[in-house]
C-alpha cells in the first residue's frame, strides 16, 4: 500500500516538475520586441517623426530606382511562364519550358550537369535570328556519342527555332520543336518559348532588357 | 543559471512581453512603424542593390515576397503566423538549408546506349509538383521557420497535430536549452492557404538565399 502510495506521489511530482518547466520555457519562448526597438529608440517627438518618414521615403525612391525602366522579362521556372512586362502593366504572359533539373554524369565520373535554369537577374546579352544551336558535350554524351573534335560537326541548324536571345553561359530563350511539351520542366537550362511568343520577345526586348528568372 | 535568477529574468520578461503584445497585437505607434518602415527600407535597400533574388516575411501582414531590385516578383498570402523565441534580428539573414522529411529527387539521366534509345529518349523532370508542402527553413541566427499548408484531408490533419505537439511542447523546451546556452533561437510557424504555395515557395527559395523577416 505505503509502495503504491510512494510510486503515485513520485508520479504525481514528476508531473508537476514537468508542467512546471513546460511553463517556464513557454514564458521564455513568448516572443521578445524585435531587436533595436527598445522603448528609447522609438522617436516620440513629431519633428523627428517627420524625419523619419522623409527619410524613408527617400530610401523606398532610391529603392524604386534600382527597378528597370524598360520592358523586362519576368520568367517563373516553377509555373513554367515567361512575362513581358513594363513595371505598368504586363505586355503578354507565355507559356514557356525551364529546366527539368535532371543530373547527367559522363562515363567514368568525369563531369556532371545539373539542368537548372538559372535563377537571378540577368541580361539580354545576344539576339540571332535563325540560330543555330552548337552541341554542347552534354548533348553528345546523353545520346550516347562521341564528342567530336571538329567544331562544325556540333552545329544543329533548326532546333532552337527563329530566334534566340542569349542571357549569359550558354543560356538562351529560343523556340521548340516540341510545343506539346511547353509548360513542363523539360529543357537543359534553356528557356523554350512558342513561335509566336518568340517572335514578340525577340522584337520587344534589346541587348541589355533585363530577365528575372526565380 | 540558478533557478531563483531564472524566475526573476523570467518576471521581467513576463512585463516586457505584455508590454510588447499590447503594442504588438492591435497596432504599433505610428512611430514606432514609422522606425520599422524606415529599418526595412534601409536593409531592403542593400539587398536591391545585388543583382540577387532576396525574400522578405512580413510577419504582421502575414505575407511573403520574392523580390529582386525592389521589385515584387512574386508574392505568398499567409493564413497565419506564430512566433516562438527571441525575435528575428532586423537584418539581413540567410538561408542556411531547407529540411523536409521527403526532399524531392533529382533524376539522374542515362546516356543512352544506341542511336534507338537517343530518339526515344524523354527528360524526368523535377517539377513544383514534387516539391514538398511541409518543411523547415533554416535561417541564420538561429531561426527556424516551420512551413506547412492548411490541413485538409486525413493525413494532413495529422500531420497538422503532429506539428502542434513540436510547436507548443517540444519548441518552447528546445527554446528554454538554447536560451540557457546563451544562443540565439526563433522559431515561425507560417501556416499557408494552399499546398501549392508552400511547394512554391520551397522552390522559390534556393540555400544561401539572403531575406529579411520583419514585424511590419
Amino acid at each position: 500500500m505505503n509502495k503504491k502510495k510512494t510510486v503515485r506521489i513520485s508520479l504525481l511530482v514528476l508531473a508537476a516538475v514537468l508542467v512546471l518547466l513546460e511553463a517556464v520555457a513557454i514564458i521564455v519562448a513568448w516572443p521578445g520586441p524585435p531587436a533595436g526597438t527598445a522603448p528609447g529608440t522609438v522617436q516620440n517627438d513629431k519633428k523627428a517623426a517627420a524625419k523619419l518618414k522623409a527619410e524613408t521615403a527617400a530610401l523606398d525612391k532610391k529603392i524604386g530606382a534600382l527597378a528597370p525602366k524598360a520592358v523586362f522579362i519576368v520568367i517563373d521556372s516553377a509555373r513554367n511562364t515567361l512575362t513581358l512586362e513594363t513595371g505598368k502593366e504586363v505586355l503578354f504572359q507565355a507559356v514557356v519550358s525551364c529546366g527539368s533539373g535532371s543530373i547527367l554524369e559522363e562515363p567514368g565520373g568525369k563531369r556532371k550537369w545539373i539542368f537548372d535554369t538559372p535563377r537571378g537577374e540577368f541580361q539580354v546579352k545576344s539576339k540571332v535570328v535563325d540560330p543555330t544551336w552548337v552541341k554542347p558535350d552534354w548533348a553528345f554524351i546523353e545520346e550516347g556519342k562521341e564528342i567530336p573534335i571538329k567544331r562544325e560537326e556540333r552545329f544543329e541548324a533548326g532546333v532552337l527555332g527563329d530566334y534566340a536571345l542569349g542571357f549569359g553561359d550558354g543560356y538562351f530563350i529560343h523556340g521548340t520543336l516540341y510545343s506539346r511539351l511547353l509548360g513542363r520542366s523539360v529543357t537543359h537550362g534553356c528557356v523554350r518559348v512558342g513561335d509566336k511568343e518568340l517572335k514578340a520577345i525577340y522584337q520587344a526586348a534589346s541587348i541589355g532588357t533585363k530577365i528575372y528568372i526565380y | 543559471m540558478p533557478f531563483g535568477r531564472m524566475m526573476r529574468g523570467c518576471g521581467f520578461r513576463v512585463l516586457a512581453v505584455v508590454g510588447v503584445l499590447s503594442s504588438l497585437v492591435p497596432a504599433w505607434g505610428a512611430d514606432q512603424r514609422a522606425s520599422f518602415e524606415n529599418r526595412l527600407a534601409k536593409e531592403e535597400l542593400l539587398l536591391a542593390k545585388t543583382p540577387s533574388l532576396y525574400f522578405i516575411v512580413y510577419l504582421k501582414s502575414k505575407m511573403i515576397a520574392l523580390r529582386s531590385r525592389g521589385m515584387t516578383l512574386h508574392k505568398w498570402k499567409v493564413q497565419s503566423i506564430h512566433v516562438w523565441g527571441d525575435a528575428p534580428p532586423l537584418g539581413a539573414l540567410t538561408l542556411e538549408k531547407k529540411s523536409t522529411l521527403f526532399p524531392p529527387k533529382r533524376a539522374k539521366i542515362k546516356p543512352a546506349a544506341k542511336e534507338e534509345e537517343a530518339a526515344t529518349f524523354e527528360l524526368e523532370a523535377l517539377e513544383l509538383k514534387d516539391m514538398p508542402s511541409r518543411f523547415t527553413l533554416f535561417l541564420s541566427g538561429g531561426i527556424r521557420v516551420f512551413v506547412r499548408p492548411k490541413a485538409g484531408a486525413f493525413f494532413p490533419r495529422l500531420g497538422n497535430l503532429g506539428h502542434l505537439i513540436v510547436w507548443n511542447l517540444w519548441l518552447p523546451l528546445k527554446n528554454l536549452s538554447f536560451e540557457l546556452k546563451k544562443k540565439p533561437f526563433a522559431a515561425i510557424d507560417i501556416k499557408l492557404e494552399q499546398k501549392e504555395d508552400g511547394q512554391a515557395i520551397y522552390w522559390a527559395l534556393p540555400d544561401g538565399v539572403k531575406g529579411l523577416v520583419f514585424p511590419l
